[in-house]
């Protein structure tokens, strides 16, 4: 091999800095929406600068809940987010294991039928949703926000490929042992997929905790409100108080982040299976 | 594509210790058996659009050629020669029942609301609606389909509208179109660029970098345009402040049309860049080591290498980051809807933001739908364009 020339030591550097640099570009932002959550907003620019976290965080807390109950848009967020995953991974897991192991009548079309809904984006179908939901009267209730998408292609998919890989003769011999049709799916199908059903559970948790568009035409009381939409309306205000809305953003971005770094394995299978985008 | 990585147990580790990208440790070694009977099929049926996503899942699962897939597939032969297939189920309907709720809820909120948003781009939108549409009688419930919507047929006028009159739809698609003009080339050639410094070998501590840049990819779209309504805020922005400061003096970040329209850029980029890094790093992974060394062999300089080597291998990977950013692009809503509210006078309005407020705030749902309509035509041919010319040779 060639050996280290001056050249390829310059090469190292620049990466480095190169590196360095994207690094620095991208945490700043987080860190300062840190740093803004825990100074009161008239800090912000005293001189010298306020370059590390205060030890106001409380204290903007209190005046977020005062000014708008996001206590309970963490609640809605919640509910709304966990009832949404757990039903959709039933929906998901239950047909993508008869679309994988099962033969039957219409099965390519029907598959066919999903796949092609794949590609559509949201905003083809939300007005008819929204004239949908207020014609059942569904308008600022969870079920609103849940029911419409628990039938998720993108899940349907990615239980599709992943069930086919459960052997066949792995049900065969459970079915000659005596288990019923039904067992099958949920004692041998489902526990063999468990990081599958972790990693889409990880895509659908986070799509619909982070909705936006379609939330905010169904939910209107400000007690339904989900996490996105409470900022939205703290921010949309006349005279914005920063430091409550970083508080809030925090609350927002930090649970996240933190199953980011301790999950990321599947969050990085999700991104690549194209889905965690919106 | 065939994986270079050592698979089996080493997994793991790999994925623990801090060292190459795990994107093959998603699932535990005994569970990795016949993935490899979907790889062609599946590649084969999907539409086009879908070729290049499955271009990505197949190299995840590419890894699964190991030797107990093949043990499968040959149990798999062994069972169908016995004629006890797995596949077929005791109960005929079974299959029926397990797809059914996913169909209702398919059917219901999915396909019903595509077509009729087809539908409601030729009417206007007159109110809500009581009156039954059509009942049908099962025998122990009768289903009656209310009439949504009170409609009044107007023919293809909306289309016409939005092609040569309304002009502040054609200022949306004009925003629309710089923030992806400018933000897509930066985005891929900056996301290119990092994916490739943390693929060189002599970066240390890769996955801790790797980790701190894509950390965007876990903020909510709303949560982190907050951050940069503050950032670039005119009265508190940090960042005026701090060119204030080096004496650069004040940009009008989100008074100025211009200037808006880059603030959008700018967020939008922070929040992607990580993401499309992390899959162009997979990309990069499958390209085969023999090739860089081959090319050394033959005396390539680094950018020859990159250009013969890195490139054409990663073609399709860049393809799908590029039709997957525009279409990214092209739905832009939160941002601009926190951010700059679409202003200064209709400056960053884009198209979502349009129809949102068109649909939601004027109650013009028929000619929202149509824009809408539009919207999905404009996305496809686009991508259509990208794949034919990405895709080609």
């Amino acid at each position: 091999m060639r050996r280290e020339t001056r050249n390829d030591a310059l090469w190292k550097f620049g990466s480095y800095i190169f590196l360095l640099t994207i690094t620095a570009l991208v945490l700043i932002p987080i860190y300062w929406m840190l740093v803004a959550a825990t100074i009161p907003q008239s800090e912000f620019f005293s001189w010298p600068p306020r370059l590390l976290p205060g030890l106001h965080y409380l204290q903007n807390f209190q005046a977020l809940q005062e000014s708008v109950d996001f206590i309970r848009s963490i609640g809605n967020s919640l509910i709304i987010a966990v009832s949404y995953t757990a039903l959709s991974l039933v929906l998901c897991s239950m047909a993508g294991f008869a679309f994988a192991k099962y033969e039957f009548r219409f099965k390519e079309p029907l598959f066919y039928a999903i796949l092609a809904t794949l590609v559509l984006p949201i905003q083809l179908l939300i007005i008819p949703l929204f004239l949908l939901i207020t014609q059942i009267g569904w308008t600022n209730s969870y079920l609103a926000v849940i029911l419409p998408w628990a039938a998720n292609p993108l899940g349907i998919f990615l239980m599709r490929q992943n069930m086919k890989a459960i052997p066949d003769a792995l049900l065969e011999s459970a079915r000659m042992d005596g288990a019923t049709e039904f067992q099958l799916y949920y004692k041998i199908a489902l526990p063999t997929m468990i990081p599958s059903l972790s990693a889409l559970a990880i895509i659908l948790f986070l799509n619909q905790w982070q909705a936006f568009l379609y939330p905010l035409i169904v939910l209107q009381e400000e007690k339904m409100f989900t996490i996105p939409i409470a900022l939205a309306q703290l921010v949309g205000q006349q005279r914005v108080n920063f430091d409550q809305v970083m508080v809030a953003t925090s609350l927002a971005i930090i649970p996240i982040f933190l199953m980011f770094i301790f999950l990321q394995q599947y969050f990085i299978k999700g991104i690549l299976s194209g889905s965690v985008k919106q | 594509m065939a994986p270079t990585h050592s698979g089996g147990g080493s997994r793991f580790r790999e994925a623990s210790s801090l060292g190459r990208f795990p994107v093959r440790c998603d699932r535990p070694p005994e569970r990795r058996k016949p993935g490899i009977a979907r790889t062609t099929t599946d590649a084969g049926s999907t539409p086009r659009g879908e070729g290049e996503r499955a271009v990505i899942l197949n190299t995840i699962q590419s890894r699964v050629r190991t030797s107990p897939a093949y043990r499968a597939i040959a149990d798999q032969v062994r069972y169908r020669r016995q004629d006890v297939s797995g596949t077929v189920p005791k109960i005929p309907a079974l299959p029926y029942l397990y797809i059914s709720p996913f169909f209702v809820l398919f059917a219901v909120f999915l396909l019903f609301p595509t077509v009729y948003t087809l539908y409601l781009s030729f009417f206007n939108y007159l109110g809500a609606s009581n009156e039954v549409l059509l009942t049908v009688d099962f025998v122990v419930f009768q289903l009656t389909i209310p009439q949504i919507a009170n409609l009044q047929f107007v023919g293809l006028d909306h289309y016409t509208r939005l092609l040569f009159q309304d002009s502040l739809f054609h200022q949306a698609l004009f925003n629309t179109s710089f923030i992806f003009l400018v933000q897509v080339p930066l985005m891929v050639v900056l996301g290119l660029a990092t994916a490739l410094v943390l693929d060189a070998k002599f970066i240390r501590a890769k996955s801790v970098f790797r980790t701190l840049i894509a950390l965007p990819v876990a903020t909510g779209l709303v949560a982190y345009s907050t951050i940069f309504l503050l950032l670039f805020n005119g009265d508190v922005g940090v960042i005026n402040y701090a060119l204030e400061t080096i004496g650069l003096g004040r940009v009008p970040w989100l008074s100025d049309a211009w200037w808006a329209r880059i603030t959008l850029v700018i967020a939008v980029t922070w929040r992607w860049l990580g993401y499309n890094m992390i899959i162009l790093l997979a990309g990069l992974q499958t390209v085969p080591e023999q090739l860089y060394e081959a090319a050394e062999v033959d005396g390539a300089s680094r950018w020859q290498k990159f250009r013969f080597v890195t490139l054409p291998q990663l073609r399709p990977v860049l393809l799908f980051v590029v039709v997957s950013s525009t279409i990214g692009t092209f739905q832009i809503f939160a941002e601009p809807y926190v951010i700059t509210g679409g202003g200064p006078s209709n400056a960053t309005i884009t198209i979502v933001q349009y129809i949102y407020n068109q649909a939601f705030l004027q109650l013009n749902l028929g000619y929202a739908s149509a824009v809408s309509v539009a919207l999905v035509i404009l996305v496809s041919i686009m991508s259509i364009i990208q794949i034919r010319y990405g895709g080609a040779e």
